[in-house]
């Protein structure tokens, strides 16, 4: 079978890897423009938030490429997106389309929904569940190389005498990684990646503000959602630490991992309840941001999200307790990236001016 | 010989048409309302008055438009529709056969689908007024064009620049943006044509069933960029009929002639024009609502209030319409 | 006693208030209440909330920012779940909704805010009870259990009075005051339609600029989700693959399944409020069932603190025209087969 998935940020290149070894064909839709996005908007519900458009988008996309299949992840609420993929569907099916959608809520809540789902697509890719354990592996490297490249890359990226270099050797990095297939060949391309990375021109004698990003998971994760923001901070000098990532996700989402919890009891005093999406991290993390002497706090949320919103009305008072600016950008269907870039620079600035006045002001 | 009036009070433009038995339009006008509007729909009155005062006799009026309860009481109305309804009455009339109305006026858009000449859905604008006639004057006069030449100007375009267009505020910094970027006069206009279109599809007409003939009117319908914009979205021909800034009032003067039939007309007759109406408001301190009601003195006697909510002060004098 | 309780006029209010309007009048409380949603709770609201609230929870500010100064303790229950459906809740803004309050509110009073948590079986609602009754310095089990056993009767009432199609208003007064029901006069309707939402948007004729009663002149039943008998509404479950995650939007969805279904109508209005995240799923799957499901026509009328009677007269008006025109062609058509 054909089989596409959505684009979320690098994680299409073990995906790709993913579809192909379980013994179907990949579709890979092609990375969100601003065609994903007016074919999107103009089949989603208006007040559908920006993922769900630009998902939509993606699948269309998806669709005219040949997928038969798409699988994407859900959810159990009480956020939107654990919903999408039912509406996505009867979208796709009142345009006339056969293609169907796959979604694979949480291995820990539907289990055995889980499991039927899993084996449907194994079967029909004529893949043992003993090859898929090996395949899974491979794939899981693979995405864990891939965040620690992403990683590295906002790590230099504030540094680099060359404006833009740093983007451009990532590029360079995703194909690379593309190419590699066993865990051997992961394991090279990533230490090569690696090694291109720390040789771009760095001046180390920059000291960088530290902004950390909260907010919900997929206008952090996708680029085209947030206006490439980690990219624009890094060429404008500031090292940028987001919430999550997608390999970080799937170890919190399997009871591997337990930052979460630290961000929920951080988040405590102010928000004593779990409100779906990432509203409680957002409020947890923005503390522990400022635990840890960061600068500020940019909040992404789409435009209309529920979960944000309430973390908004909290975070203005996180801000006021802990001292840390909290910029919130509420995304939406714009493709003009200068109020954005007005926006930030002036937060830059202002974090600028904070940072010489705890200084004495003794840093020309 | 008879006749009938029909008036379409909008927040931006006045419209006044006189039909006759036939259904031939004999006169019609179109006004700007510049938040006057009794002092605007009485110099209607007495423009068409002095037109046509001679010859014709009103046998029936009908009122629609946001103001319709203020002008059905200046003209005495026999029929107070709403814009919904008086358009599709009109198109039925004028276009017959028509499937899809695209109406975009001053401040409001709306979308009929019909078939077999009767409404069957149909939707408006949010309260968001991108994409509509108001808009559209505002960048015109941000670009310094005559929103006259909007339309040739779009149409000269070869490539229209992509603008965002979910909202005002976004449009219009995103055009700001695109102006920054050195882009030229004409690919811009021709984007936000294309983008208060796309606003339009996605807003007012989604999930609506666009067939053909596709009639679109409003004063908008006068800007070939917006028309050819919709035709290239939409991949079919639109209809612009010939009293297209005018067909609600024109569906008004079809309703009035329904709803007097073997009745006596309401209307005040054209000296209406030199009555003296004083509308005032007060605010009624009844309750937390605070609600602005608004009265109207014809020659100095109370005739008609409306604007509260409980009915307290509306239902103390002679109800309207 | 003499403590007053403060309870907002508002969402969660137009269900549940004569449960707790009984419960605490029974430990010997006064139960405060805002008055109705008016011009001061809205601008209240506005001025006091996130912007980028919806309206419902801009009027919930609204009103506890009236309430705050007038009662010793504020009942700001947090509302997660009141039934075990999948995960299903409350939207996200009703569960953060005290803390979202605590934020943006200077200067409040004592705030109860237990988790109304039903998802594991009535007994909860109990020792709810109980905890908030110890929490407020009472001390005798016994008497809450009366009071709630009462509180309990007089809910269970109240929703068999909005089944039966009681006016709401006169509905909640009756659970109130325990006065028998006395209905208004209205003009004999030719119209059913179905008018589905949730309760805080349906019940406030404030928010709806009086939908019902201007439907009731224009000879139109209405039809609401509270009206469907609860075995029904619970079947129409099967037609989703997936639940909904929020309650209300469950049961407005499932209203419109019974609707289309089993108990035709000549036309369903949703009512939804601007940007509301929930409606915007619940919106298109109503939009589409109605659609597949023989055409019925449909109309989503979105109400902001912006909304003027004009665009909700205009719309509703154009409606009931476009219905009955229908009817009327297609009767001219079928007359003559009886």
């Amino acid at each position: 079978m054909k089989v596409s998935f959505p684009i979320m940020g690098n994680s299409y290149v073990a995906f790709k890897q993913l579809v192909e070894q379980i013994g179907h064909e990949p579709v890979v839709p092609p990375l969100p423009s601003s065609r994903t996005m007016t074919l999107g908007t103009t089949y989603s519900p208006e007040f559908a938030c920006i993922p769900f458009k630009i998902l939509m988008g993606t699948y269309l996309e998806a669709i005219e490429k040949g997928a038969e299949l798409i699988i994407s992840s859900g959810g159990h609420g009480p956020c939107r997106a654990g919903y999408y993929g039912e509406v996505h569907q009867r979208i796709i099916n009142e345009l006339g389309y056969k293609t169907k959608v796959i979604i694979f809520d949480s291995v820990n809540m539907a289990f055995k929904d889980f499991f039927k789902k899993l084996h449907y697509i194994l079967r029909t890719g004529k893949t043992s569940w003993w090859q898929f354990i090996k395949v899974y592996r491979t794939v899981w490297d693979k995405l864990l190389a891939l965040d620690e490249i992403e990683l590295l890359a906002h790590q230099v990226r504030p540094y680099e005498v060359e404006k833009g270099k740093t983007s451009e050797v990532y590029r360079r990095c995703l194909a690379i990684m593309d190419q590699a297939r066993t865990r051997t060949q992961i394991k090279e391309a990533k230490e090569a990646c690696f090694r291109l990375l720390q040789n771009i021109s760095q001046d180390k004698s920059r000291k960088p503000l530290k902004i950390g990003i909260v907010g919900e998971i997929y206008v952090q994760i996708e680029p085209f959602a947030n206006l490439d923001i980690q990219a624009t901070l890094g060429e404008m000098g500031v090292f940028t630490k987001r919430g999550i990532h997608l390999s970080e996700w799937w170890m919190e989402t399997t009871h591997q991992s337990h930052n979460e919890e630290k961000a929920v009891a951080a988040a405590r005093p102010y928000l004593n309840q779990m409100i779906g999406g990432h509203g409680i991290l957002s409020v947890g993390e923005t503390i522990l941001y400022a635990r840890r002497g960061f600068d500020g706090v940019i909040q992404l949320a789409p435009f209309s999200c529920i979960p944000e919103i309430v973390a908004k009305s909290i975070l203005t008072q996180v801000s006021r307790d802990y001292g840390i600016p909290v910029l919130t950008i509420f995304l939406d269907e714009q493709t003009g990236r200068e109020g954005l870039r007005t926006r930030l620079e002036a937060f830059v600035d202002l974090l600028q001016q904070r940072r010489q006045k705890r200084l004495g002001g003794a840093v020309s | 010989m008879k006749a009938y009036l029909g008036v379409d009070v909008g927040s931006v433009s006045t419209k006044l048409v006189v039909m006759d038995e036939n259904d031939e339009v004999l006169e019609s006008l179109y006004l700007r309302t510049q938040g006057q509007p009794v002092k605007i729909v009485q110099d209607g009155l007495r423009t068409l008055g002095e037109k046509l005062g001679q010859y014709v006799e009103i046998a029936g009026t009908g009122v629609t438009g946001s103001a319709r309860n203020l002008a059905a009481v200046l003209v005495g109305a026999d029929a107070v529709k709403n814009e919904i309804t008086a358009h599709a009455v009109a198109v039925s009339k004028l276009v017959p056969g028509a499937q899809t109305i695209l109406e975009i006026g001053g401040q409001d858009s709306k979308i009929i689908i019909m078939r077999d000449g009767i409404v069957t859905d149909f939707a408006m604008n949010t309260v968001c007024a991108a994409g509509t006639g108001s808009f559209l004057d505002h960048q015109a006069d941000r670009l310094k064009i005559p929103i006259e030449q909007f339309g040739e100007l779009a149409l000269r375009s070869k490539n229209p620049v992509r603008i965002a267009g979910r909202c005002a505020v976004f449009a219009e910094s995103d055009m700001i943006h695109k102006q920054q970027l050195g882009h030229a006069a004409e690919d811009i206009i021709a984007g936000l044509c294309e983008a208060l279109v796309r606003n339009y599809l996605n807003n007012v007409g989604k999930g609506k069933d666009i067939l053909p003939p596709v009639v679109f009117q409003g004063g908008v319908a006068a800007n070939t960029g917006i028309k050819a914009a919709f035709e290239k979205a939409l991949n079919m021909e639109l209809i612009v009929p010939q009293y297209f800034s005018v067909m609600g009032a024109v569906g008004c003067c079809l309703l009035a002639k329904e709803a007097v039939r073997g009745k006596q007309t309401k209307f005040k007759g054209w000296q209406a024009a030199e009555y003296k109406f004083q509308p005032t408001s007060f605010e009624c301190k009844g309750c937390p609502n605070l609600c602005e009601v608004i009265q109207i003195y014809e020659n100095g006697v109370l005739i008609a209030r409306w604007g509260d909510r409980c009915g307290k002060w509306s239902n103390a004098v002679v109800k309207v319409g | 006693m003499g403590v007053k309780i403060g309870f907002p006029r508002t969402l969660f209010y137009f269900i549940y208030f004569p449960f707790w309007h009984a419960f605490f009048s029974g430990l010997g409380f006064e139960v405060v209440t805002s008055r109705p949603t008016n011009k001061l709770s809205l601008d209240l609201g506005v001025q006091e909330a996130v912007n980028d609230a919806c309206l419902p929870i801009k009027l919930y500010h609204g009103h506890v920012a009236e309430l705050k100064d007038k009662v010793d303790v504020l009942f700001l229950p947090r509302m997660v779940s009141v039934r075990k459906l999948d995960a299903e809740t409350f939207c996200p803004k009703f569960l953060g909704l005290p803390d979202m309050i605590r934020n943006s509110i200077a200067g409040l009073p004592e705030i109860i805010d237990e988790k109304v948590d039903l998802a594991r079986g009535f007994f909860p609602l109990w020792k709810l009870g109980l905890k908030i009754a110890r929490r407020l310095g009472y001390k005798k089990d016994w008497h809450t259990w009366r009071a709630f056993v009462k509180a309990k009767a007089a809910q269970d009432k109240y929703i068999r009075n909005l089944a039966a199609g009681v006016p709401p208003q006169v509905a909640m007064e009756t659970a109130v005051t325990g006065e028998p029901v006395r209905l208004p006069d209205v003009p004999v309707p030719d119209l059913n339609l179905a008018i589905l939402g949730y309760p805080y948007l349906i019940y406030d004729s404030f928010v709806n600029i009086g939908l019902f009663e201007k439907l009731a002149q224009m000879g139109v039943r209405a039809w609401t989700v509270e009206m469907v008998p609860p075995h029904r509404l619970e079947v129409q479950g099967k037609n989703l693959s997936k639940h909904l995650f929020w309650h209300f939007s469950n049961r407005a969805v499932r209203a419109a399944f019974y609707y289309l279904n089993e108990k035709r109508v000549d036309g369903i209005i949703h009512v939804t409020a601007f940007g509301c995240g929930p409606d915007a799923m619940v919106d298109k799957l109503m939009e589409l069932e109605a659609k597949n499901r023989g055409n019925v026509p449909y109309l989503t009328l979105s109400l902001d603190e912006h909304t003027g009677e004009a665009g909700v007269l205009t719309r509703v008006e154009a409606f009931t025209d476009m219905l009955r025109i229908r009817r009327r062609e297609h009767e001219s058509v079928v007359s003559h087969h009886g």
